[in-house]
Order: C-alpha cells, then sequence, then structure tokens
C-alpha cells in the first residue's frame, strides 16, 4: 500500500511539474515560436494588403500551399479523438497515459487547419457568406459543419476526463499557481469533489462523446476529401476519396502523435508512464495502415492507369515521370513501404525505430496532401499548356506560422492543463496492482465511468 | 440633251430590272413564312413555334418541307444562334417546334427551309416578343432526385449531433451541481485520493 501511495505521488509529481517549474529552454522555445508566427502575421498583412497575387496561386491552379496544409491539419486531428475514443471503446488498457495528449493534438490541428482556410481566402471579410449566400448541395457547407461540429466534440471530449485531474491542480496548486490560473483551475474543474453522483455523470457523458465522436471524425475527412471528389477534375475522379483520406488521416494522425509523445516524453520526463511498449503498440497500428494505404494507392492507380484517359495519362507523367516524380516517389517508398519495414523488422522496432517512422509518414503526408491539390489543378482541362505553381515567400512563411502556432498551442497547454489523464493511469495501475474491479464496487464509493478504466 | 436623259432613264430601268431580278433568285419571295406564338406566352414558360410556309403567288402550303428554328443567343460575350429545333411541315404548310424562351424582351428567331425546287436553304428572320419576369430561370436538370434527399435531411442529422452533444453539456452542468450539494470538505478530489489508497476511481 506504502508503495502504491509512493507511486501515487510521483505521478502526481510528475504530473504536476510542467506547471510548477519553467526552465530557459522554455523561454527560448517560445520566443522562437512567437518569432516564427510574428513574421508569418507580417506575411499574411503583406497578403492582405496587396491580394492573392503575392502568393503563386493563379486562375488555372487556385489551390496550393494553404489548402495542402489545411488538409494535412485536418488529417493529423484524427490523430487524437479518434484514436483515444477507439481505444477507449475497445478497452484498451494501455492507452491511458497518451489520451490526453492525442486528444490535444486533435483539438490544436482543427484550430490551424480551419485557420488556413480563412488565410486560402483572398477576402476574409467575406468569410461569413459561406454561411449567408451558401447551398446545402455544396461540400464546402458540410465541410464547414462537419468541422465545427468536430471542434466542439472534440473539446467536449478532452474536457471530459480531464475533470478530476483540473480539480486535482485545483487542491495541489493552491498558493504555488498565479491568480488566474487558480481562477481557471476552479472554473474548469467545475466543482468536481469526486462524489458518486459526479463520477455517474462524468462517465455518462465520456460514453457518449466517445460514441459521437468516432462517425463525426470519420465524416469530417471523409467531406474534406468530396470538396475534390465532387469537382471535375480528372485526378480527383475516385469513388474512394473517402476512404482514402479517413485511412490517410489516421495515417499520419498516429505518426504526429508518436512524434509529439516521444518530444514531450523526453522533455517532461515521463519515461514511467510513457514506455517502449506505447510506441510499438501505436507502431503496430502505423504499420497496419501503411499497407492499407499501399493498398489503397495500388487500387487507385491501377483502376485508372488500366483505362488510361487522356487526362489520367498526363497525371501519371506528372507524378510519376514529371515535374512531381522525387517528391512522389519519396512518399511512395520513404512514406509507405519504408516506414513499414522499419516497423516489421524486429530490431527497429523500438522507440527510435517507430520515431523515424513517423517522422517519414508525417513528412509524406504533407506531400501527398500537396500532390492531391497541386498536380490535381495542373491537369489541363481544356487543350492550353498545363500551369505551373510555386509557392512564394508570403505562402512559405504563412505555413511556417501555421505549423509553429500548432506547436505553440501545445507547448502552452502543458504549460497550462495536466499533460497525462492523471486518474484513468492511476486507476489503471491500481486496479491492475491491487484489486479486481469486482472488488472495487463492493466499496461503493465511486462506479466505473464508463469506458474510462480501460479494461 | 433629250438622248442624255434617255440614256440615263433607261440605265436607271435597267438597274432597276437588275436589283429585283437578283432578290428574287435570292428565293424569298418565292415563299411566305410566317411564324406565330400563342398570345399567353411568357418568358419561362414552355410554348410551341407554328411556321406556316406557303408559296408566294398562289398562297398554297408547302407540305414536307424541312425547317430548321435558331434564336439569337449571347453567352460569354459572343453572339451567335441556338438551334430551336428542326422538323418538317405538315400537309398545311405548318411546323411546330418547342419553344423555352428564359427571358422576356425581343427573341430574334430565324427559320432556315428549302424551298421546292431549290438547292439552297432560305432564311427569315422575324421578331417574337415576349412578357416576363426578372427573376432567374434557369434551372438546372442535372442529376437524380431522390425523395427526401434534402436540406431538410442535412438539418436533421446536424441537429441530432448538436442534441447529443448538448446531453453532454448538460451532464457537465449536472457535475457541477453535485458538486454544489456535497458539503463535506473531505469529499475533494486530492483529500478522496488520499483516504483511499491514492484512488481517483476505484473505492
Amino acid at each position: 500500500m506504502e508503495e502504491m501511495s509512493a507511486w501515487r505521488e510521483r505521478l502526481e509529481r510528475t504530473a504536476l511539474a510542467p506547471v510548477t517549474r519553467t526552465s530557459w529552454a522554455y523561454y527560448v522555445w517560445v520566443a522562437f515560436l512567437l518569432t516564427v508566427i510574428g513574421w508569418g502575421i507580417y506575411a499574411y498583412y503583406r497578403q492582405l494588403q496587396d491580394g492573392l497575387i503575392v502568393t503563386g496561386m493563379r486562375d488555372r491552379i487556385s489551390w496550393g500551399l494553404y489548402i495542402t496544409t489545411f488538409v494535412f491539419f485536418i488529417g493529423i486531428s484524427h490523430a487524437g479523438t479518434l484514436i483515444s475514443a477507439i481505444l477507449r471503446v475497445s478497452q484498451a488498457r494501455w492507452r491511458t497515459p497518451i489520451t490526453r495528449m492525442a486528444e490535444f493534438i486533435t483539438l490544436v490541428s482543427l484550430v490551424c487547419g480551419a485557420l488556413f482556410v480563412i488565410i486560402d481566402l483572398g477576402r476574409p471579410d467575406r468569410v461569413l457568406n459561406v454561411i449567408r449566400y451558401g447551398r446545402w448541395q455544396s461540400p464546402i457547407i458540410w465541410d464547414v459543419l462537419a468541422i465545427t461540429t468536430y471542434i466542439t466534440a472534440s473539446t467536449a471530449y478532452l474536457f471530459l476526463p480531464m475533470i478530476p485531474d483540473l480539480a486535482l491542480f485545483r487542491d495541489r496548486l493552491a498558493g504555488r499557481v498565479s491568480g488566474w490560473r487558480m481562477w481557471l483551475y476552479r472554473l474548469l474543474s467545475v466543482r468536481w469533489q469526486g462524489t458518486r453522483a459526479q463520477w455517474h455523470s462524468m462517465g455518462a457523458a465520456i460514453t457518449t462523446a466517445m460514441i459521437l465522436i468516432i462517425p463525426i471524425a470519420v465524416s469530417v475527412h471523409t467531406v474534406v476529401s468530396w470538396i475534390f471528389a465532387m469537382t471535375l477534375r480528372e485526378p480527383w475522379n475516385s469513388t474512394i476519396f473517402g476512404a482514402f483520406f479517413v485511412a490517410g488521416a489516421i495515417f499520419s494522425g498516429v505518426a504526429t502523435l508518436i512524434v509529439v509523445m516521444a518530444i514531450l516524453r523526453k522533455v517532461y520526463h515521463l519515461e514511467e508512464y510513457i514506455t517502449e511498449k506505447h510506441f510499438v503498440y501505436l507502431g503496430y497500428l502505423l504499420g497496419a495502415f501503411s499497407l492499407i494505404m499501399v493498398y489503397g494507392n495500388v487500387s487507385e492507380y491501377l483502376t485508372t492507369g488500366y483505362k488510361m484517359t487522356e487526362g489520367t495519362e498526363f497525371h501519371f507523367r506528372q507524378l510519376f515521370l514529371g515535374q512531381f516524380a522525387g517528391f512522389y516517389w519519396f512518399y511512395l517508398l520513404g512514406g509507405l513501404v519504408l516506414p513499414g519495414l522499419l516497423i516489421l523488422l524486429p530490431w527497429t522496432r523500438n522507440i527510435w525505430g517507430v520515431v523515424a517512422a513517423s517522422i517519414l509518414v508525417v513528412a509524406a503526408m504533407w506531400v501527398e496532401r500537396y500532390f492531391i491539390v497541386v498536380s490535381g489543378f495542373r491537369v489541363p482541362l481544356m487543350p492550353y499548356d498545363p500551369s505551373t505553381y510555386a509557392p512564394t515567400w508570403v505562402e512559405l512563411s504563412v505555413m511556417a506560422a501555421g505549423f509553429a502556432l500548432f506547436a505553440l498551442l501545445i507547448t502552452l497547454f502543458v504549460k497550462i492543463f495536466p499533460i497525462i489523464a492523471i486518474w484513468e493511469v492511476a486507476e489503471d495501475e491500481e486496479s491492475a496492482e491491487i484489486q479486481p474491479a469486482a472488488r472495487r464496487f463492493a466499496h461503493g464509493s465511486a462506479p466505473e465511468p464508463a469506458g474510462g478504466v480501460g479494461r | 440633251m433629250k438622248s442624255i436623259v434617255f440614256k440615263v432613264f433607261a440605265v436607271s430601268i435597267a438597274l432597276g430590272v437588275a436589283v429585283f431580278a437578283l432578290a428574287g433568285s435570292a428565293g424569298a419571295s418565292h415563299v411566305t413564312v410566317e411564324v406565330s406564338v400563342p398570345d399567353q406566352s411568357t418568358a419561362g414558360g414552355t410554348d410551341t413555334l407554328l411556321v406556316t410556309l406557303r408559296s408566294a403567288d398562289r398562297g398554297v402550303p408547302l407540305a414536307s418541307v424541312a425547317v430548321s428554328l435558331y434564336a439569337d443567343a449571347s453567352f460569354g460575350g459572343v453572339d451567335s444562334q441556338v438551334e430551336l429545333g428542326q422538323t418538317v411541315t405538315d400537309q398545311s404548310g405548318v411546323a411546330v417546334v418547342k419553344f423555352h424562351p428564359l427571358s422576356a424582351g425581343d427573341h430574334q428567331i430565324s427559320v432556315q427551309y428549302v424551298s421546292p425546287g431549290e438547292s439552297q436553304p432560305e432564311v427569315t428572320t422575324t421578331s417574337v416578343s415576349l412578357p416576363g419576369v426578372t427573376s432567374q430561370l434557369y434551372q438546372s436538370t442535372a442529376g437524380v432526385k431522390i425523395p427526401g434527399l434534402n436540406v431538410w435531411l442535412l438539418i436533421a442529422v446536424v441537429a441530432t449531433v448538436w442534441a447529443v452533444l448538448l446531453s453532454v453539456a448538460w451532464r457537465v452542468i449536472a457535475i457541477a451541481h453535485a458538486g454544489a450539494e456535497r458539503t463535506a470538505p473531505e469529499a475533494t478530489h486530492g483529500k478522496r485520493a488520499d483516504a483511499q489508497t491514492g484512488s481517483m476511481g476505484a473505492g
């Protein structure tokens, strides 16, 4: 019992450490991110001032880095909520230390992704026209509805399991942190005192949210794919685009989660809770989805290539032999095949191997999004010379600012909120070490939160 | 002087005869064309254009004459003609073509036909004036209408999802209420954890 108590104290100390201690490296890192964001804001100001002419986008290729990054961020948003919900539904016990990070990645990437849609507009002041004059038959309207719903549901799904941990912060950090933080903890812990009724309400809410969020998450990336697939462009004429996008989203999402997990584990010394087992298990998921992606690519290219219409031939040439060939072969071999091999081979199936595979996947999936967007527009619709697209410094700066914002929001989150789901980790550990589930209810103090115990 | 006047007069007569002769060879004078539309025709509706062909000299209806109708159109800054239809005159010399005007005002209708005994087509143009409205008349007919697949279905799906999300929010309010009702200070998160082997959920 004493050993467990000490373990519990160590867990709380580890969870509280990022909030109570701040190193100089933290300030340097935040300053760097703010600098990048500031430069991006200046670039965006230039775009607002001069118009979209400062970008590389023109009438024939009217989507570029912005929409690519939007699709990429929406994709990695599947890192969290979907993976967390699936693991929670399937009662995978090992998920508990990583769910909080996963859920926050979802929220942050959705916010960053949605920003890029607005950035892509030449007149952002007209963004509400999408609602005012939109047609319900348009996939763009479906996208707006799906993403706003997903952001709301993800916020709820992040917040609900965090309530007991926020209450812990409220109780443990009194007098040790600034006043606004205490106010925030008191507000967000919604008077949590761990009563039976509160556990019951939270369990029911988590169950509802986790069941609801899976179809919402799937719908979001399906609808994003339909923006392309429902447009008359040769490379986008695909019936499997929805499934392909969802698979790609989970693929890039898992990879992003692994990378973020590795960084936070190292920086905040979470080695005791996030072990090699977590990397390898997520690596298995990554490996499985690399096979699904390979299958999806083969299926797509074989069927369209067998028919080989004029537009398809142009598209294939630009992808496999032409101007996109170098990066596209990197996507196929470096982003799909090599990560699969790194996970498949026993001597690379470790933390470094899985992280290396994940970095490759993240880079490759961004490249894939770029090719879907830009190469799709490049195929001529009429007998004219194919256009070209090259991003300008403005687009590159804004994109860099977007990624910096992503990193900054995660950095700030870790400084304010519990980085790991303390009560879930503790409950999982204690139930595994001390008592079986049947005995817990004999005490009658707290019902098992639905889906929250993970066994 | 008289001879000059006479010559000028003779040349003028000759030129006049030549002009009338050339006009006659264009063929228009062999056939009379009459285009009529129903009085109640309005822009946006579907009407029938009646084209009646008769011989110019005796007024005999011309049967079995192929007739093509065109309407003047302008799109994207390009002026041209769109074909309204092709048909053949009946025994009364009447050809019937469906007409679906999408704008009010004057419409220039061209009737092209080949007169009996002629090899070259002849064209007669007439104007049809239609009253109408200023609203958009074009209605896309692309796609397949599936009963029930409409904006209300989308609203129903989105409303259902948001209703479930609101139920989650209601649970959060319930948590706050339950916390407010609890008065015992030892029930706070940390103290409860201490008292119960440091467990949040294990009782």
